[in-house]
């Protein structure tokens, strides 16, 4: 039990990172390993506000409103341009891992390398059916749930969640129609700031943060994207809890050095046996594209 | 002099590294970021085979370099199926997997390559030996060099010759159309094989010298990082052809040396390197995405 709920809330601060590459990878195709830089960045902005003195809703606020607008910044100054001028997937997804090695590094000069915490002294602890479940656990499975809950309604309920969807399934007819595609792109990377900034906050609130773990995490949810299934928004949902529970019952079983190969071992199953995942269609990978 | 001798030594290593991915990149055109795995497989070979076994230099890295071009079916036969962002997946998988091969395959109580305790784990192998070939030991920096420099223009000039044959022809004519080439009889699919084994193959020999120069091996020389720095090698330079790689090897190799010379703090330094690695990487997909002086375009 309690590894469950372990793996639930590493799978839930997963699912929603996921969710926000995702909103980025389905309507626009870019690979954007990016992201892990404003994951790693997140943190350090809250941290350094909260050192000026402002309120941990302050601080969070910050941080996500920047995260936010480090995605943007991508999108109008690097992905844009280059899906203007049709450049291949390749060479967005180089472009993407220039600026998340920029973003890592800058952030590491900055800030120094060392391991932070967001959260000063011991975690409050709930005795929850015999299981033990931290303050901070609480907090990133409530986020998650609201989050993604209300992404869900966001998505099937609104006009804009409507034509997001339209431009994910078809971006030539979503143009044809009459609706600016560049705007809708700017919608989907500001999305995704916002998710990885919830993932990335929640997480250093648990777990603490330095400049180098981005990478890793989004590495996960890219994971949990292709197990979920990549043609859905529910799909990496999905994948990202299973994840996470499977990488606590690895701790458990075997030992903690052994997660990433797990992890790494499953990603390659999918891809070889079933690269639509989950929840997709048979389609071929090529024609998804 | 001994600075510049071992900047040479490193230029030589990384020389083989970049015409080998290219081969890989720039011929058949399918990113792979497990090109370090590979290299650290063949350094691994090396260090364990002579340690423990007491070989000699030529048929540790020959070893090396067939187990390397066995194990590199693990990204080839992916490479079957799979196109674009999800073969870059694959290939990162691999590289996950060998890392942690590599970082894991130890046990506290067994000697070190024994098979319980093959790679040492994170603490890597010590008091590698220098390069015995035929019973001459190239123990000054100079004839190291030398040494580096004869085992990287071997390299060179079996991949120059591979790359002017019919068989670097059907790569390139698979990387362009590949149904087109299949439609003309070609077994694309072979192919593929046969390059990933021949760029492993290399590559491993290049981890074999990188092991006897620095005689320490680390879990870290399969990192990630690793891996995008040689693909950065590759696509700064230029891909496609034979010049691109050793000028995007000279120029990631020497860029940060010069910075060496600039007053800073060593963490800064670093940083800094990697800042350029990474700023390189987006203003050449941006001006000139065939690298510096390539051929074929990412873009």
């Amino acid at each position: 039990m309690q590894i469950l709920i372990n793996g639930l809330v590493s799978g839930s601060a997963i699912a929603l990172l996921a969710l926000g590459f995702q909103a980025v990878y389905l309507p626009t195709r870019v690979f954007f390993i990016g992201l892990a830089g404003i994951y790693s960045a997140t943190p350090f902005v809250a941290h350094a506000v909260l050192k000026a003195g402002g309120p941990p809703w302050l601080a969070a606020l910050v941080a996500i409103v920047s995260a936010m607008i480090l995605s943007l910044l991508c999108e109008w100054a690097n992905h844009a341009p280059l899906a203007r001028r049709r450049a291949s997937d390749g060479a967005q997804l180089i472009a993407s891992l220039g600026i998340y090695i920029v973003l890592v590094q800058v952030i590491a000069m900055i800030w120094g390398n060392d391991t932070k915490t967001l959260r000063r002294g011991l975690d409050s602890v709930t005795h929850f059916q015999g299981t033990i479940v931290t303050g901070a656990q609480w907090i990133t499975l409530g986020t998650a749930a609201v989050l993604i809950g209300g992404f869900a309604v966001f998505l099937m309920r609104s006009n804009i969640g409507l034509r997001l969807r339209a431009l994910a399934d078809n971006p030539t007819m979503f143009a044809l129609y009459g609706y600016n595609i560049d705007r809708h792109r700017l919608l989907a990377f500001a999305l995704c700031g916002f998710f990885a900034g919830a993932s990335s906050l929640v997480t250093a609130y648990d777990i603490g943060f330095d400049p180098h773990t981005g990478l890793h995490t989004v590495l996960l949810a890219i994971v949990a994207v292709i197990i979920g299934g990549q043609g859905s928004f529910a799909g990496p949902v999905l994948g990202a809890l299973l994840l996470g529970l499977l990488r606590a019952q690895v701790v458990w079983h075997l030992s903690a050095r052994w997660q990433e190969a797990a992890t790494f071992a499953l990603l390659a199953a999918f891809l070889l046996l079933r690269p639509q995942g989950l929840l997709g269609k048979k389609t071929r990978l090529e024609a998804a594209m | 002099m001994n600075y510049a001798l071992h900047l040479l030594v490193y230029f030589n290593i990384y020389l083989i590294v970049a015409l080998s991915l290219n081969l890989v990149v720039g011929y058949c055109g399918l990113l792979t970021l497990a090109h370090a795995g590979y290299y650290a497989i063949g350094g691994y070979a090396y260090a364990i085979l002579t340690v423990q076994a007491g070989w000699t230099f030529l048929p540790a890295a020959l070893a090396g370099a067939m187990i390397s071009a066995i194990l590199s079916l693990a990204v080839s036969l992916p490479s079957w199926r799979l196109k674009g962002d999800f073969f870059v997946l694959a290939s990162l998988a691999v590289q996950a997997l060998i890392f942690s091969a590599l970082y894991n395959w130890s046990s506290a109580n067994a000697p070190m390559g024994s098979w319980k305790n093959l790679t040492n784990g994170p603490f890597g192998i010590t008091g590698i030996p220098r390069p015995e070939i035929f019973g001459w030991t190239p123990s000054t920096p100079l004839a190291f060099a030398l040494f580096a420099s004869v085992v990287a223009a071997i390299c060179a000039f079996i991949l120059w010759r591979l790359k002017r044959s019919p068989w670097g022809r059907l790569l390139l004519a698979m990387r362009e159309d590949e149904l087109a080439a299949r439609g003309l009889g070609k077994n694309t699919r072979l192919a593929k094989v046969q390059a990933f084994a021949i760029s492993g193959a290399l590559v491993a020999i290049a981890g074999a010298l990188y092991a006897s120069h620095v005689r320490y091996l680390d879990p870290s020389s399969a990192s990630l990082d690793e891996g995008i720095l040689m693909l950065s090698m590759v696509i700064v330079g230029g891909l496609g052809n034979f010049r691109g790689p050793i000028i995007g090897a000279a120029v990631l190799i020497l860029l940060p040396e010069i910075l060496r010379f600039v007053d800073l703090p060593d963490a800064q330094a670093a940083n800094l390197r990697m800042l350029i690695y990474g700023l390189l990487l987006i203003l050449m997909m941006h001006f000139r995405p065939q690298g510096i002086a390539g051929e074929y375009r990412m873009g």
